[in-house]
């Protein structure tokens, strides 16, 4: 099968979706909305009527939030429908991601009931427990009194080997961040084995997409934690993720081993994104009256909205070029899971009763 | 109706600063005014000017509009129509008690949805503990059934009831049935209530099944209160509709004047405001100004003709039998001002394409049917949404299924039998291969037809294309472009050529005296368009070297040569789409007549029938309604509609231009 034949129908479809999508005045008219049943009723003929019908149901934002996320499994699973083998296995990686995020989910309400002991049933109903990527007993993990029982429920699948590492004693002590730091790696190792099982310019793609992806989160580790908590460097290999330009360079630099770790990696960031170290310095140098954790803010900040640019970038970049590659797909899944990302931001932005302005300063807008 | 697009006449008017108001209104009133900024004055005169300052501005008034819409929609409430008689007593604006009330009805609303959220968490609760039950997931499930040694029963259920669960506490012995993970909170609890359990086996037996009717019968009468709820919040809007339409009149009545007041400019005592305005309603205008200023005012006309063509806007005026094809040109694009109306052109041609290709009395019939159905059904329930077959695919099938009837008259075809004798030839007869008398035997007899009816409609366009031209005085392109005299002459050389070699059996090229000297005639005048363009330019002081001239000259040529002689044969060619997708339904038509031959059982017979002819009227009908409109567009439209006007957008109570 020819690239073209891989591609043309479903380029053709997203490319139409597309089309569609950017509709910045529906947000607007939400963002202005001056309440939360207000803003829901913006969503009235729109391709997300579903998300209103639900709320006329049941008035609950976090049943809208489940149905949002079952409408992006959808989409992932319709993609995935329409592409050759290769392509769509990767496409279960990236659906892989979601499932991930959801099974921090049910460890973090597992964590609560059990080691907690707070009451979990109302959020157990948010929970999105049908098979995303793999067979999960959902039910069973929520109800796990013992670790053990809690691993049961995940027998068969990969979060197996990573849950094993950990035991509900380690866990109470550290909390769940180095567990779902785990997840999250073994995610990027699934993600870097999916790359590398894809061909010619998908491959290229995709790696110029994730590894990009993947060093500014790291950057993002970096800033958020290491001047935050300074940890030492065996955490900070823990934290970031083994994959893209900073953690190979930092690997071949024996970065963790020097005396001063921190300063090679803002070497090797600074070499690689000197646009955004220039930007971290010029807010440090500006900013004397500023806490660290206020500059670190800002600073986080800043890299999230330095990679939204990117991404956007990177993404218009593909619209324009080959249309019979994984691009459009990987475009398509970006500017839906923003769509999504803004629907929720401006929605629970209302439910809390956010001014228009920190609903748009958190949307970039 | 007129053949050309709808006369237009610039107005400006100088009117007094007191009688404002009154023109808006009055203007507003009669809808008929598309305004312009006046841009056009000199520098020092604008600079005296000043533009129209608000005591509300537009964007407000808009967002409450918006406001008062949204909500109207929620309560499933349709927008009033405006009516003149509201600008007699224009009440004014009061944004702050339209505010409070607006406030005060999405508070409510808001009280509704928190109210449902509650019900909403209760019955994700009590779902839990039925879906296990029902998955048989017991271990997930904590059962007590016992009773207390002390302290209130009613204050146990209070505090198990924070943690949630079933608990018929009516008759003793008590049951509760938990969840498991909440067994130790459940534990807690009771311990204070000194709970026993009991020992009667029976009662221990019966309790799971008792407990969990109970959580499907509150489940139940939830779900009916949330239905309720819902159904709450729209009698809520609908309670304070006459508030909600008061409001949202009164805003967009404002609106609209400060949308018609935004293109004011202003001196001290006058107001300024220019507009176009259909041609016949100039009179009307003028005397409405007089009469509302009590002749306070001075009013000049313009032509369209003193303007730059590509200034004025455009409107047609289709008769409203043909309103669903002015529809499909206005998605092309606009007409230019002051060049034929494609609608009409449109309507033939589109209803003869489609009634070639899809020629069946029977189906036509059915499209009938849907069409006239649906739009009943739109009429009687005007809030409903538009669906796959929507209100315009409506409109348009009670065109398209008359039309493909009488095509199905001439070819003798109903639900592919051909029950009836043909008025002009047997279509699936022929395609069938079956020997039938006439001019029409076989299929390169119907291939010939499509053909013959390409080139009437390709000679159509450049017909329009010519008169266009004349009534632009673009002469020069009436003679030397692609779709100009020397186009179509050389199109006509083309047609008789071909025929011609086909008359011989595809054996020898005809010739004749004229053909030669027509032929070189038309190139050379073709070769001449540069050289004559650049004298043209020249005259207007646009010089060119005669280096580019040349290269212009001869490139140009070239591809006017490439063009005429590729373009005109494909779009020409391109016709025969239309004989094979007859072809295609009459052969679809005739396979499901023979599948419909091998059941000996007459009702599977039958059935294969109705389901081929479904099949063939969903996917035939819309390849025969996607090729006629792409007829109509490439190969119609591009020989003389050239797209340049803008639409005409007049301000009234039913224009959505203040949007």
């Amino acid at each position: 099968m020819s690239k073209v034949s891989d591609y043309a129908f479903i380029n053709a479809k997203l490319r139409a979706r597309i089309g569609i999508m950017r509709d910045t005045a529906l947000f607007d008219e939400m963002i202005k909305a001056p309440s939360l049943t207000e803003a829901f009723a913006k969503l009235d003929g729109t391709r997300h009527q579903d998300l209103l019908e639900v709320y006329r149901k049941t008035g609950d934002l976090q049943q809208v939030e489940l149905e949002m996320l079952e409408d992006e499994i959808s989409i992932y699973r319709e993609v995935e429908s329409y592409l050759p083998t290769v392509p769509s296995s990767f496409i279960s990686v990236l659906l892989e991601k979601i499932e991930v995020d959801n099974v921090k989910n049910v460890i973090r309400l597992w964590y609560s009931g059990a080691i907690r002991h707070h009451a979990i049933s109302y959020r157990a109903a948010y929970l999105y427990k049908k098979e995303i990527v793999h067979s999960i007993d959902y039910d069973g993990a929520i109800n796990a009194v013992s670790y053990q029982e809690l691993l049961g429920a995940f027998h068969g699948t990969p979060y197996v080997d990573v849950l094993s590492s950990f035991s509900m004693e380690s866990l109470a002590s550290e909390g769940l961040f180095p567990l779902e730091i785990a997840l999250d790696h073994m995610w990027f190792r699934h993600l870097e084995e999916g790359i590398k099982n894809l061909s010619g310019q998908d491959r290229k793609t995709a790696e110029a997409i994730y590894n990009t992806d993947v060093d500014l989160k790291n950057i993002l580790m970096l800033t958020r934690y290491s001047y935050s908590y300074h940890l030492s460097p065996e955490s900070l290999r823990r934290v970031m993720i083994p994959m893209g330009y900073i953690a190979r360079e930092a690997e071949r630099m024996g970065a963790l081993q020097s005396d001063d770790p921190i300063a090679v990696l803002s070497g090797i960031v600074r070499h690689h994104y000197p646009q955004i170290s220039e930007e971290i310095a010029r807010i440090r140098r500006t900013a004397d009256d500023l806490t660290t954790v206020e500059e670190n803010n800002r600073e986080i900040l800043l890299i999230e909205a330095y990679l939204g640019e990117r991404r956007k970038k990177e993404y218009r970049k593909i619209l324009q070029g080959d249309p019979f590659s994984i691009g459009v797909v990987l475009a398509y899944f970006f500017l839906c899971i923003q769509e999504y990302g803004a629907l929720r931001a401006i929605l629970s932005g209302k439910y809390y009763g956010r001014s228009e302005e920190k609903i748009r300063e958190g949307l970039g807008l | 109706m007129s053949m050309f697009t709808r006369k237009m006449r610039m107005l400006t008017a100088v009117v007094m600063e007191s009688d404002k108001d009154n023109v808006v209104k009055a203007l507003l009133e009669k809808g008929v005014m598309e305004f312009v900024h006046i841009g056009s004055l000199p520098a020092d005169k604008m600079a005296r000017l000043s533009e129209h300052s608000s005591s509300v501005p537009k964007a407000v008034l808009t967002d409450m509009r918006i406001r008062v819409e949204t909500l109207l929609k929620e309560g499933g409430l349709q927008l009033p129509e405006l009516e003149s008689h509201v600008l007699e007593n224009l009440p004014s604006l009061d944004m702050e008690t339209y505010r409070r009330t607006l406030d005060r009805l999405s508070l409510s609303l808001q009280s509704i949805r928190d109210r449902q959220k509650v019900i909403n968490q209760d019955i994700n609760a009590l779902e839990e503990i039925i879906r296990y039950s029902a998955e048989k997931k017991d271990d997930y499930l904590d059962l007590r059934v016992g009773v207390t040694t002390h302290g209130s029963a009613d204050d146990l259920l209070q505090r198990l009831e924070q943690i949630g669960g079933v608990f018929l506490f009516s008759s003793k012995p008590f049951i509760s049935l938990t969840l498991r993970r909440d067994s130790s909170r459940v534990t807690e609890v009771m311990d204070k209530f000194g709970w026993t359990e009991s020992t009667d086996s029976e009662a221990q037996k019966n309790a799971v099944a008792e407990a969990i009717g109970e959580a499907k019968a509150k489940t139940e009468s939830y779900r009916l209160e949330l239905q309720k709820l819902s159904e709450d919040a729209k009698e809520r809007i609908r309670k304070v509709a006459d508030d909600l339409f008061r409001i949202w009149t009164n805003v967009r009545v404002h609106e609209l004047c400060e949308h018609v007041e935004s293109y004011f400019s202003y001196t001290r005592n006058t107001t300024l405001f220019s507009g176009w305005v259909p041609s016949e309603y100039s009179d009307d205008i003028s005397a409405l100004i007089s009469k509302v200023t009590s002749g306070r005012c001075i009013i000049e006309w313009t032509d369209a003709d003193e303007m730059p063509r590509e200034e004025v806007p455009v409107e047609m005026t289709s008769p409203k039998i043909l309103k669903p094809f002015e529809r499909m040109v206005n998605n092309y694009s606009t007409p230019e001002y002051g060049s034929i109306n494609p609608t009409p052109f449109t309507a033939v041609a589109y209803l003869c394409m489609f009634a070639l290709m899809f020629a069946d009395l029977g189906q036509g019939f059915i499209l009938l049917l849907v069409g006239l159905v649906g739009t009943w059904l739109y009429k009687k329930h005007p809030e409903k949404k538009d669906g796959i077959i929507s209100r315009y695919l409506c409109s348009l099938l009670m065109y398209l299924g008359p039309a493909s009837m009488i095509g199905g008259l001439l070819f003798g075809s109903c639900f592919g039998f051909e029950l009836l004798p043909a008025l002009w030839f047997p279509f699936d007869a022929v395609v069938e291969g079956e020997a039938v008398p006439g001019l029409v035997q076989d299929i390169y007899d119907i291939l010939g037809i499509t053909i013959k009816f390409g080139i009437v409609i390709i000679y159509l366009g450049l017909v329009l294309n010519w008169i266009n031209l004349v009534r632009k005085k673009r002469f020069f392109e009436l003679v030397f472009d692609k779709n100009g005299l020397v186009g179509g002459a050389l199109f006509s050389l083309g047609i008789w050529f071909a025929w011609g070699f086909v008359a011989s059996g595809y054996r020898t090229f005809p010739s004749a005296p004229f053909f030669q000297p027509a032929l070189i005639f038309c190139l050379v005048l073709l070769f001449l368009k540069g050289p004559v363009g650049a004298v043209i330019k020249a005259r207007k002081g646009e010089k060119e070297s005669i280096g580019s001239i040349v290269i212009d000259t001869v490139m140009d040529f070239l591809v006017q040569v490439l063009e005429i002689f590729s373009g005109f044969l494909s779009n020409t060619l391109s016709f025969m789409r239309v004989a094979g997708l007859g072809i295609a339904h009459a052969s679809l038509m005739a396979a499901f007549y023979d599948m419909a031959g091998m059941p000996d059982n007459i009702i599977a017979q039958i059935l294969i029938m109705i389901l081929g002819n479904a099949l063939v009227i969903v996917l035939e009908g819309l390849s025969a309604g996607i090729q006629s409109l792409r007829l109509n567009y490439y190969e119609f439209f591009t020989k003389y509609f050239t797209g340049h006007g803008i639409a005409f957008e007049p301000v009234g109570f039913k224009s959505s231009s203040a949007d």
